[in-house]
């Protein structure tokens, strides 16, 4: 076990086709998996299914929410791709920002949650306070403190001057107030960071104790074990952080309300004004299952690309 | 096998024994929804008090908007009401503004708005134009209201909301740092060349970093300068019609290009980041600009962030008037709901018994009903007379409130947003015009068809 | 192994990671002491504290204190983690671990629902619950986490469980275990750490869903701690200090159930007694 072959088998895919080994008796198993997953079969079917279906009808109406549907076929998909300039702004807004968020905060939670991860004392507190930011998630008090840090006379400009560098308002620049808002949700980078070092928590503490034995030094071990051991925890976050991001909302609408000129009107605030600002909820509905597609789109692009390097303790490493 | 069986039950068993536990816990209350029978809370408590029980006794919803202050005035004259009308209880619910417009569409689109609403002249065309809100017509407001302020709130000749107060816009500026610097303070009826005169001079007299005014770049703004002007409102006729007057469009926004240029106005990274009322980004708080505009509702909150330094005065004129006064919150009654004739009584009591007048106080402005705001007048506190006075100076020279009409919500933030991609000198303001007056041109045409 | 040294500079580099973190803590706890007028200041400290933020913001409703919110937030949390949690990890383990018809498709379609953006399905989800007569309860907020607790925590525990060796389970079958027993005596205790991460997200998101708070409860007594937190603020006017204050308090329980439910990472699966 100690050279643990990673990389290699079990993508999703096969794990789907061949899960269990043993073939048993094909009735009984039937009944004992959806007896399992009948929580949530039934949850989706009492509570989820209908508000979907009717949000999928609605984006073929014109629909104010105050007055009832009226059928207009696809025009609201006609009129989003053909005359819509918000539509192609607010989306190239959001790709940027889930270009940019996502492996940033991937990148930086899976740092600290490796330095959290050791056994030091004092270190419950240590990550109290580093999880802190993300606890204090939409409060108004963070829109007051982000505007006190990247304000004109901001903090960050004021450390800025001490190099005698001239900065600009951050927020309140269409060139920066992107990247603002990306740097604040990689600060909240708390939730990813958590999964991290459970998942970090789960390695077996064996494999590293033999891969000391057979000498292999820090990086070799991060290479050879922590990373493959981590990859399905990791391709988690990759695919929940792109769900989440292409729908990020919070941080816009209660800092930038998609300001200045657009820059940071993501998505989904779009979206939200439509529905409730703007009382079109037809077309609302049409952006989202416009949305959904892309993000379905690569969601499989992602699943696919998992079988190269998401490592799965329960498929593979081991002789059948 | 046997075995098999028994934890199989027993899984189903526990799922099922923590949805029951979830309903359980979670119907704590009287669980029986929006009906309107779940008389709640205190307020329909006080009916208990009543001498007689009435044959079929009704609830009536009520929901508003506002601070807690207002919040308790309400509820208790709420009781009052019950206390004098035996047979009447009322389910209230109450929350602040922001919440308050983002429930209202849900709760339209689930046909369960309660019988009673408060209202905001920036909402009321739209929830008027889809057939929300019941004519209140009939409501008889002689001796209560002004029959021309009752004239001036109809849309389509009837009348959808039940006025509460008198608002007007005025501006407010900074007394204080105004006098330091020796500028001469504004007057009242001033012109729209006398405001932008003031301006040009109080640059010279003020210190690097302050502004004497703010930049603008919304459509409110500019309608009030275009109107004053004598020309027609940028909409009109719900919509039907719209008018975006070129020249002086140019002249307005021409005038702002220049003074961004003489830093009279604040430059455009400074005055996107302005938070009025926040008691660090607010213009005028934060001691960056002199002057901003306040209307009676608003200006206490400022007064309350800059104590004793606030002084107003009314908007710039033209040739036919300038600003507003008139009332923009009220009360209307839900097109939905199954006690109308209930509703409007209450409504009518509202803003006409003594008693009700004393509860409610000033938690909703300069009471309507002269009677009522006579008894409050020796209760007004300073910053309640701020907003007096400014109501006091409009007055005069007010031209009516023009809000958005239904349908053009997105057409006002469009606006907004390509005046602001003018003052970040992004475009030009011949362009900006263009692409405002285009969709205008077309929404109108929409709403005229 | 580790020297002095290197365990110093370990020290050193968390504590000023954490006070970085931590600014704004500190910057809120001064704002909520100070008066409406300083705030603008950019002192991080009051000159005279305002204690009565506290005080009065606690008492501001003049039916019911803060106490009374706090106690109705817990009960709905209470059933949101217990409910979230173990049927969470039940889906999950139907999911990682057993092969049935259609297991694919219905993975597919938990995911599905996790891409649509809630906004568009607000609206027809409230109507269906206020026919259900639920409006006004806690019910349409904790009644969904019995149902899995949503998509995102049963890929996170399906994850987890994949990560687990097989043949524990095998060995645990040839001993004529039912797959009902390895989900109890073998998955449910190894996944503890993904299942204390599910009780602490599902507690702290919960707690901030304003949207569906503001729309499903109308009664004050029923109101959570974030409904009551919004009364602070109305269009023009707005209790700051109060608000500070009370906003600070209302991190509180989050934070607290953070602290303790660490040790939970801390403690590995090295002790189940894995084999190499």
């Amino acid at each position: 076990m100690g050279t643990a072959e990673p990389l290699s088998q079990a993508g999703y895919a096969e794990a789907v086709k061949a899960p269990g080994r043993k073939r048993k008796n094909k009735g009984e198993t039937n009944l004992a998996g959806y007896l399992f997953i009948s929580p949530w079969l039934l949850g989706f079917f009492l509570l989820t299914l209908w508000p979907i279906a009717q949000s999928f009808y609605l984006s073929f109406t014109d629909y104010s929410l105050l007055e009832a549907p009226v059928w207009t076929g696809t025009s609201n998909y006609a009129n989003i791709f053909s005359n819509d300039a918000t539509f192609t702004k607010s989306l190239s807004v959001t790709f940027v920002f889930v270009l940019i968020s996502v492996p940033l905060k991937l990148f930086f939670s899976l740092m600290v949650a490796i330095a959290l991860s050791r056994n030091i004392r004092g270190m419950n507190l240590y990550r109290t306070a580093i999880y802190f930011p993300s606890l204090i998630g939409g409060s108004i008090a963070v829109a007051a403190l982000w505007r006190n840090m990247f304000g004109l006379d901001g903090y960050v400009n004021q450390v800025l001057a001490w190099f005698g560098i001239q900065g600009v308002g951050w927020i309140t620049n269409p060139d920066t107030s992107l990247g603002t808002l990306i740097l604040l949700n990689t600060w909240q980078f708390g939730s990813t960071m958590v999964i991290f070092l459970a998942g970090l928590k789960q390695i077996p503490q064996e494999l590293y104790e033999s891969a000391s034995v057979d000498g292999a030094g820090r990086f070799r071990k991060f290479v050879r074990i922590t990373l493959p051991m981590l990859s399905p925890v990791m391709f988690f976050n990759l695919v929940l952080g792109v769900i989440g991001s292409f729908q990020t909302f919070t941080s816009a609408f209660i800092i930038t309300k998609g300001g200045p000129i657009n820059s940071t009107y993501v998505y989904a605030l779009f979206l939200y004004d439509k529905a409730f600002k703007h009382y079109q909820m037809g077309y609302a509905s049409a952006l989202a299952w416009i949305l959904l597609g892309i993000v379905a789109a690569l969601t499989v692009l992602n699943f696919l690309a998992s079988r190269y390097w998401v490592f799965y303790e329960s498929d593979g490493g081991k002789a059948k | 096998m046997r075995k098999k069986r028994s934890s199989v039950l027993a899984l189903t068993g526990l799922t099922l024994l923590l949805a029951a536990t979830a309903c359980s816990n979670s119907g704590g209350g009287n669980g029986n929804g929006n009906g309107n029978d779940g008389g709640s809370g205190n307020v329909a408590g006080a009916n208990e008090g009543g001498e007689t029980k009435a044959a079929d006794p009704i609830t009536l919803g009520m929901m508003w908007w506002g601070t807690d202050e207002r919040h308790e005035a309400t509820k208790n004259a709420l009781a009052l009401y019950a206390k004098q009308n035996a047979g009447v209880a009322f389910k209230p619910e109450f929350m602040a503004w922001d919440a308050y417009w983002q429930k209202l569409p849900t709760l339209a689109a689930s046909k369960t708005i309660p019988d009673v609403l408060q209202m905001d002249a920036a909402y009321i065309q739209e929830y008027v134009a889809r057939g929300q809100l019941e004519d209140l017509s009939d409501i008889d407001l002689s001796g209560i209201v002004d029959p021309n302020v009752v004239e001036n709130l109809k849309i389509g000749g009837k009348l959808y909301g039940i006025p509460l107060s008198q608002n007007a816009q005025g501006i407010a500026f900074n007394k204080a740092e105004l006098e330091q610097y020796g500028i001469a303070l504004p007057q009242k009826n001033w012109t729209y060349d006398e405001y932008f005169q003031w301006a040009r001079d109080a640059r010279a007299k003020l210190p690097e970093g302050k502004y004497p005014i703010g930049d603008s770049t919304d459509w409110g703004g500019y309608n009030m300068y275009q109107t004053s002007m004598g020309k027609d409102p940028v909409m009109a006729d719900g919509g039907k019609k719209f008018t975006l007057d070129k020249d002086l469009f140019m002249t307005y926004y021409k005038t702002y290009e220049e003074f961004r240029k003489a830093k009279i106005v604040p430059p455009a990274e400074k005055g996107a980041a302005f938070l009025e009322n926040d008691p660090q980004a607010d213009p005028m708080a934060s001691g960056v600009v002199m002057t901003r505009g306040a209307t009676t509702g608003s200006v206490s909150a400022l007064e309350q962030l800059m104590p004793g330094k606030v002084g107003v005065v009314n908007m710039p004129t033209g040739p036919s008037g300038g600003g507003w006064a008139q009332s923009t919150i009220f009360l209307s009654v839900s097109a939905n709901s199954k006690h109308k004739d209930e509703a409007k009584r209450f409504l009518r009591w509202f803003i006409t018994d003594k008693e009700a007048g004393k509860t409610l106080g000033l938690t909703r402005g300069i009471p309507i009903n002269p009677d009522i705001y006579k008894d409050l007048e020796p209760t007004l506190a300073e910053k309640d007379k701020l907003g007096k006075e400014i109501y006091d100076l409009s007055v005069e020279k007010a031209l009516p409130f023009y809000s958005a009409a239904a349908g053009f919500s997105e057409w006002v933030d469009t606006y907004n947003k390509e005046m602001q991609a003018v003052t970040y000198g992004q475009q030009s303001i011949e362009d900006a015009y263009d692409k405002i007056n285009k969709m205008g041109t077309e929404l109108a045409a929409k709403a005229g068809s | 192994m580790t020297t002095l040294r290197g365990k110093l500079s370990n020290h050193l580099f968390l504590t000023v990671f954490s006070l970085l973190m931590l600014y704004p803590v500190i910057w809120w706890v001064g704002a909520s002491l100070k008066k409406t007028v300083e705030l603008g200041l950019p002192t991080i400290w009051p000159s005279t504290p305002m204690w009565e933020n506290y005080s009065k913001g606690w008492h501001f409703s003049g039916d019911y204190t803060f106490a009374h919110f706090f106690g109705n937030t817990l009960l709905m949390e209470l059933g949101n983690v217990a409910g979230g949690v173990f049927t969470a990890a039940l889906v999950a383990y139907g999911f990682s671990r057993l092969q049935f018809k259609l297991r694919a498709f219905w993975f597919l379609i938990l995911l599905l629902t996790m891409m649509l953006p809630g906004q568009v399905t607000v609206v027809p989800q409230y109507i269906l619950f206020n026919k259900l007569g639920w409006v006004d309860s806690y019910v349409p907020l904790v009644l969904p986490h019995f149902f899995g607790g949503g998509a995102f925590f049963v890929f996170l525990l399906v994850q987890f469980i994949r990560g687990i060796p097989r043949d524990l389970d095998e060995a645990a079958k040839i001993d004529g275990t039912s797959v009902y027993g390895i989900f109890f005596r073998i998955i449910l205790p190894l996944i503890k750490p993904a299942l204390v991460t599910v009780a602490i997200f599902t507690f702290i998101w919960s707690w901030d869903d304003f949207f569906a708070q503001v729309l499903y409860i109308s009664s004050v007594d029923k109101f959570t701690v974030g409904l009551a937190l919004r009364m602070f603020i109305d269009q023009f006017d707005i209790q700051w200090g109060q608000l500070l204050a009370m906003s600070l308090l209302s991190i509180t329980p989050s934070v607290i159930i953070f602290l303790f439910a660490q040790k939970y990472f801390v403690e590995g699966i090295a002790t189940t007694g894995l084999k190499g």
